[in-house]
């Protein structure tokens, strides 16, 4: 009998437990929300993973935020990224926000903010920065890069520079000494080393059998923001400031289709267009057979980690491969290189950019932005980076940060798609011999009168 | 008359005739509707699928619509269409380039291997031990049943350059031939048409094989004892008797061709050089799709779609007169005895 009053005892209290724990849950369930927040990212496995991945720890943290300040709603991330091509990366988002499935957050090249604000795809952020000090943290010029008509669209992520890379054994093999390949990019930072004077290298090297003919100097081997850059060197704007419209200066477009013309008719460079990257131009690079190349910082994890590994990654490249920044186009004339920061975007389909904000102010700071850098070798974004401490230790982002004083950029205008379609064709054209420069300059000015009529302007 | 017989023997009466009848029954309206009801889903389907986005692909073809104003002009509006693609398309300066290249791609694809190489095996394979002919038909299916991006990357192993490439590492060094360059950048004509034909000729050589066994062998025993070479069996009797699969599979094989890019855009995407190996439907691919910028225009990526479905009913119109289709389709003479 003692025994069955145990028993019960027993059963009543477990049931008590149990009661209190559900209502506790129900309760708790009833007090808090959970809120999705989708993260769309592009990202190069395995070296630019913490592009999202950074997400995933921020949610924990603005949790504990929330929580702190009576928030009922809580965050959690659904995180989409991989290594999509840019022109349908912007398909899926487009397509995507006429299906009303748009993502919270869509990092992005800032490129495409013009189009996407002009469309209300995007939500203008300047007011709701002033919530989160963190931000006053990025480098201010960098947000020339996500402005667009006077209004702030997007949160700078990423930067890097594009240098001018040189093969240090080549050189050599071509009677180069130490001290000679060592002073190289201090000759182009002082406009002393021009772009011919890289010409004429590439054609000794090609003429002498250090390199095939052909692998003097390559550049990117499809379209893509580097050319630009070269269309700079040479006096070339994009964009009017007056109107912000875009621009073709035909004097600069002449000098910039000869300089691609004579570097593959005269001097034996630029075989490059076309190529696979993976199966024929990082090979090509990484592996020794080309002089002169222009790249990205970022691709310097690339090769280490997919292509020379074996050979010693890093530490081989350190005693093979050179940089500088790309020489200007005259002696004396200021050399330059071409940052394409990415950015974080809010989409005006999000139903709480408040937290989409909150999370990208965690991932905008010393830890989360120098994880992503040292891991695929881009260029921090925030002041007095270079000071931290895990910063410091990438040598490669230190040596190349001077480079950040002679960036440019791209413009934010909506109709760059067409624009650079049309004047990398020209290019193209150009290298494979089927245009004279002239030819090339009248290609774009019929071409971009026809697509765009009075949004470009031609000078 | 002649439908009321076909009724009596089973055939299937129009739906109106049942509909006028006097005499309704359940059971009747259910045996009248039953064919139609199994013939619904797949007019449901052809109509989503296929004459819906067909209509939508013609009238995107004549507006503007891209990556910049989606969700802005309203391209369905009549106001907004015009023949400016078009234009566009006939004044590009590299059309000729874009339609020379897809000419030389089906014509050679078409007749070294969807045809030319598909007959081949397809005889040789049904003129010797069945078994072992049997096996090498099999060995041919391989391309088309391997998922594409496989295949091609396979391609990419054996087309790279050397140490890695395996034919410049075992073929091309050993014999001294070349510099061990990557070869899609070298010949990648070459390349496109291996890749397209090695797939390619297996449909053809399945279509021939069977109809070769299909022939009755009194043909060419009776040829034999006439003292018939090999070859004149071949001329005579064979050819002949497989004029249907051949008309068939060139023209099923010209349009499959004409719309084919996904080999190519994974093999050289159009390059090395400019327009090198692009064909009309990467083209089309292209500009409606996909670009490095994301300048991605619909509307014109479509009129060069559109185009290229006129291209091939114009093919398919020509086939059909050359190979007298009409002709072809007749009843046998002898079941009329």
């Amino acid at each position: 009998m003692k025994k069955l009053r145990i028993r019960s005892r027993i059963v009543v209290v477990a049931l008590t437990v149990g009661l209190l724990l559900i209502g506790g849950a129900i309760s708790y369930a009833q007090e808090t929300e959970t809120i999705t927040i989708t993260v769309r990212a592009r990202a190069k496995p395995p070296m630019e993973n913490w592009r999202g991945d950074n997400f995933l720890l921020a949610a924990e943290e603005l949790n504990a935020d929330l929580k702190t300040a009576g928030d009922p709603r809580r965050v959690e991330i659904e995180l989409i990224q991989d290594n999509m091509e840019w022109g349908p990366f912007l398909s899926e988002f487009v397509l995507g926000y006429g299906a009303g499935e748009a993502p919270d957050i869509w990092l992005t090249g800032h490129e495409y903010i013009g189009a996407q604000a002009e469309a209300g795809r995007i939500i203008a952020l300047s007011e709701m920065l002033k919530e989160f000090p963190t931000f006053n943290l990025i480098i201010d010029g960098l947000w020339n890069s996500t402005s667009y008509k006077g209004k702030i669209w997007g949160i700078p992520q990423d930067a890097e520079a594009r240098p001018l890379y040189f093969n240090k054994a080549l050189l050599k093999k071509l009677g180069w000494s130490n001290t000679e390949i060592a002073a190289l990019p201090g000759k182009i930072e002082k406009g002393e080393f021009t772009l011919y004077d890289m010409l004429e290298t590439a054609k000794e090297a090609a003429a002498t059998g250090v390199v095939e003919i052909g692998n003097g100097f390559w550049t990117r081997p499809k379209n893509g923001p580097d050319f630009t850059a070269f269309y700079y060197a040479f006096g070339g704007e994009t964009i009017d400031s007056f109107t912000g419209k875009l621009v073709f200066d035909r004097a600069a477009g002449l000098k910039y289709y000869k300089f691609f013309y004579d570097a593959a008719q005269t001097y034996g460079s630029m075989g490059c267009l076309g190529l696979d990257w993976s199966g024929a131009w990082h090979p090509g690079v990484s592996g020794s057979k080309v002089l002169f190349w222009i790249g990205g910082t970022w691709q310097w994890a690339e090769w280490a980690e997919k292509f020379l590994k074996e050979q010693g990654g890093e530490s081989y490249m350190w005693e093979n491969f050179g940089f500088g920044l790309i020489p200007a186009a005259e002696k004396g004339g200021k050399p330059n290189t071409l940052t394409h920061p990415m950015a974080f975007l809010i989409s005006s389909q999000s139903k709480y950019p408040d937290l989409a904000l909150a999370l990208i102010a965690k991932v905008t700071n010393y830890g989360p932005n120098t994880r992503h850098a040292i891991a695929s070798t881009h260029l921090g974004i925030l002041k007095d980076q270079t000071e931290y401490k895990f910063y410091k230790g990438s040598r490669l982002l230190s040596e190349t940060l001077y480079m950040l004083d002679y960036t440019t950029f791209m413009p934010n205008n909506p109709y760059w798609g067409p624009y650079s379609t049309i004047t990398y064709e020209a290019l193209a054209a150009t290298v494979g011999g089927d245009f004279t420069p002239q030819e090339a300059v009248d290609f774009v000015v019929d071409g971009l009168q026809r697509e765009l009529g009075d949004k470009v302007i031609i000078r | 008359m002649k439908r009321k017989k076909q009724s009596e023997e089973g055939g299937i009466s129009p739906l109106s005739t049942f509909l006028k009848a006097k005499k309704w029954s359940f059971s009747r309206l259910q045996g009248r509707l039953a064919p139609y009801t199994f013939l619904a889903p797949a007019l449901i389907v052809i109509t989503l699928f296929f004459f819906i986005p067909l209509v939508i692909v013609f009238i995107l073809s004549f507006t503007k619509l891209d990556i910049t104003n989606f969700g802005i002009l309203e391209w369905w509006r009549p106001a907004n269409w015009s023949l400016d693609n078009y234009v566009k398309i006939f004044t590009n300066r590299f059309f000729p380039r874009i339609l020379g290249n897809t000419l030389v791609y089906v014509a050679l694809t078409l007749a070294f291997f969807n045809v030319g190489m598909a007959l081949l095996i397809a005889l040789i394979t049904t003129h010797i031990n069945r078994r072992v002919g049997f096996a090498f038909r099999a060995l041919w299916l391989l391309p088309r049943i391997t998922p594409v991006v496989v295949y091609i990357m396979m391609w990419k192993a054996l087309a790279g350059p050397a140490p890695m490439g395996i034919i410049n590492n075992y073929l091309l060094g050993p014999l001294g031939i070349g510099s061990g360059e990557y070869l899609l950048n070298t010949s990648p004509w070459v390349f496109v048409i291996l890749v397209n034909g090695f797939i390619g000729a297996s449909f053809g050589m399945i279509l021939f094989s069977s109809a070769i066994e299909a022939i009755p062998k009194e043909y060419s025993t009776a040829s034999k004892v006439d003292g018939a070479t090999t070859w004149q069996t071949i001329r005579y009797i064979v050819l002949p008797m497989i004029k249907w699969p051949f008309l068939f599979v060139t023209t099923y094989q010209t349009l499959s061709l004409l719309t084919s890019f996904e080999q190519i855009m994974l093999l050289t995407d159009g390059g090395p050089g400019l327009y090198q190996t692009e064909v009309w439907a990467l083209t089309a691919y292209h500009r409606a799709l996909t670009s490095y910028f994301g300048n991605i225009q619909w509307g014109y990526g479509s009129a060069w779609a559109v185009v290229l479905v006129v291209i091939g009913i114009i093919m398919a119109i020509i086939y059909l007169r050359v190979f007298k289709f009409g002709e072809l389709v007749q009843e046998p003479k002898i079941d009329r005895l």
